[in-house]
């Protein structure tokens, strides 16, 4: 199934787009999400296992599954002040 | 009318404030940690609304490069070579002599966060790394006193405020910190001020609300804002039940407070400088470190060692593969700390 997943700030820099196809099987989670994007972009894959996962207005969990035709967004966590 | 009424007139015409809300911000304590640019726009918010007390802790130096962002500060600071927390209360007096402003220079450890942490009726984040903002976090839910989180980096900024009891608390948003290294800091990938004022708005709307005894109407969500794009979301977080699977609101681990997860340091003497630790030995790539650097000063990199000095400054970071690094330049722990933070993160 394609899921499509919205980046932002430095999580769209390194994958050099705001939105990344990702085909995943039914079922999968957000933690196979992870896994799939650091394979599509190697450039985020360091910092894949620490973004922040949203699945429409909720904070997903590793353990949360992906709905099918969800909205899914991923921000990194900022350290900045 | 008296001065002190109308002084805040203005705030106590407004619903959410009223002339008891003035009398609850007025007996109300706050410590606000770090003085940067989150810090100086909090602190200069809390004096003006007459908060009546507040703590002000930062470990830095006014430096030329702070002045775009940090709402307090002017050259004359930059060329007294203040400390960040005094020039800010020196500021601050003048603003309003009523508020007591307790500015310390120091730096905040497990050793005396909770002490920071007394007498304090909120806690709210101006902080630079995570480290810090993790050890908060501990002190926060052993003490039971509510702190309010932010970050920003580029034109990105968050915020969430972490009741003990009732909200989510960091762990639960982030499990672990990114590892000192891999994320970008303010001094590797930049900030602009539009993206502080929006998060430190927020911040202190809800240390209003929380101030003025309204706290059942601050919302439970971690707060996402681009100033660049324009975007704005609001995030729920888990249930009660989801939270006790969290190792800090859960579980009760204190894993920063017990200092298990803070980097060491140590003066290495005669050499003018100080050897920082991270509390794990890390696997870090140098080529990465090395293209990241790039852009803030003169990089050498070998097989086992990246060496930056950083433009405009008098600091040579030594990095090594497992994150340890050694800080030349100064003898004082907490200034290599503070450069640590500032381009390796923390």
């Amino acid at each position: 199934m394609l899921f499509s997943v919205q980046l932002f700030a430095r999580a769209r820099d390194l994958a050099g787009a705001p939105v990344v196809e990702l085909n995943l099987p039914v079922g999968a989670t957000v933690a196979d999400l992870r896994i799939e994007l650091g394979r599509r972009c190697p450039d985020l894959a360091p910092l894949s296992p620490r973004l922040l996962v949203a699945v429409g207005q909720a904070y997903a969990r590793d353990t949360d599954p992906l709905p099918a035709g969800g909205e899914i967004a991923c921000f990194p966590p900022v350290s900045g002040g | 009318m008296d001065p002190h009424a109308s002084r805040y007139a203005k705030q106590i015409l407004f619903h959410g404030i009223g002339a008891e809300g003035q009398v609850r911000l007025g007996q109300a304590s706050v410590l606000v940690a770090g003085c940067g640019a989150l810090g100086t726009a909090l602190v200069e918010g809390l004096v003006r609304a007459g908060v009546g007390r507040v703590r002000l802790v930062d470990r830095d130096f006014v430096d030329l490069s702070n002045l775009q962002r940090q709402v307090l500060f002017d050259e004359d600071d930059v060329a007294r070579g203040l400390p960040k927390a005094v020039a800010a209360a020196n500021k601050l007096g003048r603003i309003n002599h009523e508020v007591t402003v307790e500015p310390l220079v120091t730096d905040i450890g497990p050793d005396n966060v909770l002490a920071l942490f007394q007498g304090m009726d909120l806690v709210l984040d101006g902080l630079d790394n995570f480290e810090t903002r993790f050890l908060l976090n501990d002190a926060s839910l052993e003490t039971g006193i509510p702190w309010i989180y932010a970050g920003c980096l580029g034109a990105h900024g968050q915020t969430m405020p972490v009741i003990p009891g009732q909200t989510a608390c960091l762990r639960c948003l982030i499990e672990s910190p990114p590892d000192p290294g891999t994320a970008d800091t303010c001094d590797t990938a930049g900030i602009i001020q539009p993206i502080l004022s929006a998060i430190t708005a927020l911040q202190l709307v809800n240390a209003f609300k929380l101030l003025v005894g309204r706290g059942d109407e601050i919302e439970p969500v971690l707060t996402l804002v681009d100033v660049w794009d324009n975007s704005h979301r609001k995030l729920r977080l888990g249930t009660a039940q989801e939270r006790q699977s969290c190792p800090a609101c859960g579980l009760g681990q204190r894993d920063w407070l017990k200092g298990e997860r803070v980097a060491r340091s140590s003066v290495l003497c005669g050499r003018n400088a100080v050897q920082i630790s991270p509390a794990e030995r890390l696997r870090l790539s140098l080529d990465d470190l090395a293209t990241r650097l790039a852009p803030v000063g003169t990089v050498l990199q070998n097989a086992f060692l990246l060496r930056l000095e950083p433009t405009g400054t008098d600091y040579q970071i030594t990095l090594f593969p497992d994150g340890r690094a050694i800080i030349k330049g100064t003898e004082d722990p907490v200034v290599a700390r503070s450069v640590y933070a500032r381009y390796v993160g923390a």
